[in-house]
């Protein structure tokens, strides 16, 4: 028995290295099942496989991100990895089932780095199926104010503050979008709403990345002062943090932080990764390869 | 005078009435205790192992796949597997109820006795829905459990509207192997059971594509299946439960109605067919 077992495992393992490779597009095979075809047939299951398909956008682009050959990836723009699948998987899981809510607010977060009219099209359709649900007319504002259209993220926040039981931040969203759309206080407020609101696990964590990348904005831009008026007092750029760290004592992060430094003495990003001192240009730069603070967003 | 001879008859009329009635449940009760304690000698409820296992890996590895919506599919696929398990137990067993008892020649035994063969057929019946209770309610408190380790509290207590229109939906199931195994042999009975299981989710499909249809008879057939073929999409409700909603009771009640109704008309059937055959 234990010998069969044996030579289970090892023809096993044979066939399964004998057989021919897929072509390197199959995993991008357009969907041969649309959801709505699938109605019907799903012996009242339409949940269980709405879930399916959720879990395999979630593979799918785990898929992408893992097998990508670039090093550092841009969650504003997720094109060069061509996951142009996640679209109809999203579509058929709120097709089977339309009030997945989970599914719209990763929709909302990721498919505007792929394709924003996707994006648009499927919380649009979320709204149509759940018109009661203020949290998708943030996120479409959220996807509006990604790409800069801050009337019309005005316009969809003065919608969604409208819904019932909607918060204030709604309201004051869509005030502040017409004001100071493109600030970096805006877009702490989106995120830090973002964060806590997030259903699931993925959107949480690219929220939570984005606020560090804010807070490491805030610090660079604070940082690059402080390293300007060392070269000002000092005609030169300083060799080592530890040179500037008197200067930022008096500096005033916003929300009260404070900087941080390692036991090595370096200045450390919000991800705990060290800065690097661009001594040349008198600048301070992520360590591409340690920091998981995401490339910057304009 | 008269009026007391009328009044004691029909205190003796009321006397027979509720007599007989016990009667029936008197023979019928045991049929049905027998068919359940058959049930699970015939390790009918091993199924709960293989569900009981299912549902703990999925307690433990969904959280990791589903990015935090663990409780959500614990919820659909817990009650999908009890919809399934149960219809394959409805169907499977219910198909050999009766067959069994003809090739074991058992049935000459029983219909010795004074037992009609509408109560077999009903004793039969209820007792595999006893089983399919049974089997349902362990299955329901296992879904609930794990909900309950994965942090769905609220989950766990609603759940259990869903769980008891799926056990309506396999008491119909039931009804149709019977039927089917009154007059065909156990095979085909289970293929048509299953056939009636998939056309009975998507008569509502069906009725939908009935309408959308120019020809006055295609509305007609379309029709005619929907209303013939039992609508079992009246009983699905994983999807609303997995988003925290409870059946209103009107739907349950509404359920329980088309459910009484239809197994009648089956147990109907299957008595009339039934009691065309020659067993002597």
């Amino acid at each position: 028995m234990i010998a069969g077992f044996i030579a289970i495992y090892v023809l096993s393992n044979f066939l399964e290295s004998a057989r021919p490779p897929l072509p390197e597009n199959y995993a991008d095979q357009d969907l041969a099942v649309q959801g709505n075809k699938l109605k019907g047939f799903t012996l009242g299951l339409d949940g269980l496989i709405a879930d399916w398909y959720w879990m395999q956008s979630l593979q799918y682009i785990g898929g992408k991100l893992v097998n990508s050959e670039t090093e550092q990836i841009n969650l504003e723009d997720l094109k060069p990895l061509n996951p142009r699948l996640l679209y109809p998987l999203l579509d058929n899981a709120t097709t089977l089932d339309p009030h997945f809510m989970t599914v719209y607010s990763y929709g909302a977060v990721v498919l505007p780095a792929i394709d924003r009219e996707q994006a648009i099209k499927l919380i649009e359709k979320g709204i149509a199926n759940n018109p009661e649900e203020w949290q998708l007319y943030h996120n479409l504002g959220y996807i509006y104010w990604r790409t800069k259209d801050y009337r019309k993220a005005s316009e969809t926040y003065e919608k969604g503050a409208a819904v019932k039981n909607a918060p204030p931040f709604m309201r004051l969203m869509a005030a502040r979008m017409k004001t100071e759309g493109g600030s970096r206080e805006t877009a702490r407020v989106i995120y830090g709403q973002l964060f806590e609101q997030a259903p699931d696990d993925q959107t949480r964590e690219i929220a939570r990345l984005r606020l560090l990348q804010l807070d490491s904005l805030d610090e660079r831009e604070a940082v690059r002062a402080t390293l300007q008026q060392f070269r000002e007092k000092n005609n030169r750029c300083a060799n080592s943090w530890s040179e500037i760290f008197p200067l930022l004592k008096s500096v005033k992060l916003p929300g009260g932080k404070d900087f941080r430094i390692d036991k090595s003495n370096n200045l450390v990003d919000p991800t705990d990764a060290p800065y690097i001192l661009d001594k040349a240009n008198c600048d301070i730069n992520l360590d591409r390869a340690k920091s998981k603070i995401p490339p910057d967003i304009k | 005078m008269s009026e007391n001879i009328l009044s004691e008859q029909k205190l003796q009329s009321t006397n027979i009435s509720s007599k007989e009635k016990n009667g029936l449940l008197r023979r019928i009760l045991p049929i049905s205790l027998n068919t359940f304690r058959e049930a699970v000698r015939d390790r009918v409820l091993y199924n709960l192992v293989l569900f009981v296992l299912l549902i703990t890996a999925s307690a433990i590895f969904l959280g990791e796949l589903t990015a935090g919506q663990e409780a959500r599919t614990i919820v659909n696929f817990g009650l999908g597997a009890m919809l399934f398990f149960g219809a394959f137990i409805s169907i499977f067993v219910g198909v050999s109820l009766v067959s069994k008892e003809i090739e074991k020649r058992t049935v000459y035994a029983i219909f010795s006795k004074p037992i009609g063969r509408g109560e077999f057929i009903v004793g039969k019946y209820l007792g595999l829905c006893l089983t399919l209770l049974v089997n349902v309610l362990i299955m329901g408190v296992g879904v609930s459990l794990a909900l309950l380790y994965v942090g769905g509290g609220s989950l766990a207590f609603s759940i259990w509207g869903a769980i008891l229109l799926i056990f309506l939906e396999l008491a119909i199931l039931t009804g149709v192997a019977i039927l089917f195994s009154s007059f065909s042999s156990p095979a085909l009975s289970a293929l048509l059971s299953f056939l009636v299981f998939i056309i009975g989710h998507f008569s509502a499909a069906l009725n939908d594509l009935a309408k959308g249809l120019g020809s006055t008879f295609a509305k007609y057939v379309f029709g005619a299946i929907y209303y013939i073929f039992p609508n079992l999409s009246h009983f699905s409700f994983i999807t609303n439960t997995a988003h925290g909603e409870v059946p209103p009771a009107s739907m349950i009640l509404g359920a329980f109605g088309y459910t009484i109704v239809y197994v009648s008309i089956l147990l109907v059937l299957t008595v009339l067919i039934f009691s065309r055959r020659n067993f002597k």
